[in-house]
């Protein structure tokens, strides 16, 4: 009898583990569907034929007709080459520079003491909260009259070489190494120059692969600068390029569709193969 | 303390400083200069004291950009709410999960210029949203959905939503994650369900998470641009319905060539971000001290 009462139970127990499950996984369909749901219908509409309706009821998801026409027209009438290139070549040449830059800023205010540091550490402090924006009314003046790059990628490689977050990240990892081990070096009478290259960079490599990723993501997405600085064609990065692909394919949505797909798939194809590394880079930043 | 002078330290920092100082110090400097004059970038700036101030308290757009700034800060309770759900969701160990919590992750990266524009097709009269929702049976006729001036800011917020959901809820998995597993044992002997177990232990625990969240979040919101750019095709909606502080700077400076006017909105930008950053301080220092 005790037996039955407790086999009973435990049917029940699984039986309500089973359905609460069973509702977690709707609720993370659901969730996968609204995430999933624009990717896919861009990805759709950007293989559409001329016959295949953009606007019907009941709506018409996949392409009858399927074709790579609107790929085609896209590159022949926008130099998407061009703007790949130039995308690259600026969030790579931020993505090392800003590395080297922030982690050569970020050892002496970890594990020097001189005059200042403090009042230099809470001066990057207090840019944290300036809005971006704010900034962009001087640096445009300065692009224009004092650096002439106006129109030119270094405009929108240069404001770029040092920010304050990355100083952050790396001052932490910095902080987090024992001073032993930078005394014996300097006992054994290494450069400093040399015991941060040689000995606290390679300790320090999750942070900058954490400050890699984070800088990454943020400059390939970069919008609002580059589109203020980068108006010749031949000049734009990806995404200023996307938008002016918006505008002269107005009335092309699968022209546009493309344009989009173009955009997305280089970032989506990285952030599937380092998963593990975006999630913790971008992520990583917040340990409160 | 005597240790001999040494440049050792200001060379390393020099790089950095030197942009820093060209890009956010200056900058900041001279956009409190340009607030008091008349420019319009060409020709050099002239001193009209607080005429900029004066032409936009009394711009009607001025306090509708300011009155959507502060709408779109429901993004932030939204934020939180919607991604500690799915964060507590996620946080179960099922078969599959991470494959999920990747793909939730994917708005994060693939930005915001490209999907506003997928939005925005989605969205259109002839788009997918339309005919959805007329063979739901939901709609009777198309609506112009991006047209209607009480659909813009609504859409745009949404959107802000979408693209920052997996973001947050990565923030609060990590937290759940750092919970000890006794408090929730402890919670189940005292005879707590599933809600109140974490609604008494979860949500306490996420504190941290939900302050830096709040803060985050609140202040991307009163910056949003993208997401107005691409939905309204940089044209800020019909009568302004999707002009946002930041918009309008924007539209002064680089469209009006308005630079004094619009270092004046950049003014009043800041102080706001300053105002909440401050209230968002003390309520993280509080939140600290009850803990120690």
């Amino acid at each position: 009898m005790k037996q039955t009462q407790a086999t009973n139970a435990h049917a029940a127990a699984v039986l309500r583990h089973t359905i609460e499950n069973v509702l977690l996984y709707v609720v993370l369909c659901l969730v996968a569907v609204v995430t999933v749901f624009p990717f896919v219908w861009v990805l759709f509409t950007s293989f559409k034929g001329p016959t295949d309706a953009i606007y019907s009821v009941p709506p018409q998801l996949i392409p009858h007709d399927p074709t790579l026409a609107n790929y085609g027209r896209v590159w022949s009438q926008l130099p998407v080459g061009r703007f790949y290139l130039n995308s690259i070549i600026v969030t790579l040449s931020i993505v090392v520079l800003n590395m080297l830059f922030t982690s050569l800023a970020a050892y002496p205010l970890a594990k020097m003491k001189f005059r200042g540091r403090d009042a230099i550490f809470y001066l990057l402090l207090a840019t944290f909260i300036v809005p971006p924006v704010l900034t962009s009314i001087p640096s445009f003046v300065l692009a224009v009259n004092v650096f002439q790059y106006y129109d030119k990628l270094p405009a929108v490689i240069f404001p770029y070489l040092a920010t304050v977050l990355s100083i952050f990240l790396l001052r932490q990892a910095f902080k987090g190494v024992p001073n032993d081990l930078i005394d014996a070096a300097r006992i054994d009478g290494a450069s400093e120059l040399r015991i941060w290259w040689d000995i606290l960079m390679p300790i320090i490599r999750p942070s900058l692969a954490t400050v890699a990723i984070i800088t990454f993501v943020e400059q390939w997405n970069n919008f609002f600068w580059p589109s203020l600085m980068l108006h010749t064609m031949e000049n734009k990065t990806l995404q200023v390029g996307l938008v002016a692909l918006q505008s002269a394919f107005a009335s092309d949505s699968r022209g546009v569709a493309a344009g989009v797909v173009m955009t997305v798939v280089p970032i989506i194809i990285f952030f599937v193969a380092l998963q593990r590394q975006f999630v913790r880079g971008l992520t990583g930043a917040v340990k409160g | 303390m005597t240790r001999k002078f040494s440049l050792t330290p200001y060379l390393f920092l020099a790089p950095a400083l030197l942009v820093i100082v060209v890009f956010v110090l200056y900058p900041i400097v001279a956009v409190v200069y340009y607030s008091f004059t008349d420019y319009n970038i060409s020709t050099p700036p002239v001193w009209v004291g607080l005429r900029n101030y004066q032409q936009l308290f009394k711009d009607p757009i001025f306090w509708q950009a300011l009155s959507h700034s502060f709408i779109y800060l429901l993004v932030t309770p939204t934020l939180i709410f919607l991604s500690i759900l799915l964060a507590i969701v996620v946080n179960r160990k099922l078969p599959g999960i991470n494959a999920f919590r990747a793909l939730f992750f994917i708005p994060v990266i693939s930005g915001s210029i490209a999907v506003g524009i997928a939005w925005r097709l989605m969205f259109d009269t002839n788009g997918i949203i339309n005919g959805t929702l007329i063979s739901l049976g939901l709609l009777e006729e198309r609506i112009q959905w991006l047209a209607e001036p009480a659909y813009t800011l609504p859409i745009a917020m949404l959107l802000t939503t979408w693209l920052g959901l997996g973001y947050y809820m990565m923030i609060f998995l990590a937290g759940l994650q750092n919970i000890p597993e006794e408090l929730y044992d402890a919670a189940m002997i005292d005879g707590c369900n599933t809600w109140q177990k974490h609604w008494h232990v979860s949500i306490p625990g996420l504190r941290p998470q939900i302050t830096f969240v709040a803060v985050i979040s609140s202040l991307a919101a009163l910056q949003v641009f993208n997401e107005i750019f691409t939905l309204t095709g940089g044209l800020g909606g019909i009568l302004n319905s999707g002009v946002t502080m930041v918009f309008y700077l924007w539209r002064q400076a680089f469209r009006l060539n308005h630079a004094g006017m619009a270092s004046a909105i950049a003014m009043v930008l800041l102080a706001i971000t300053l105002a909440f950053s401050i209230v968002n301080i003390r309520i993280f220092e509080r939140g600290t001290e009850a803990e120690s």
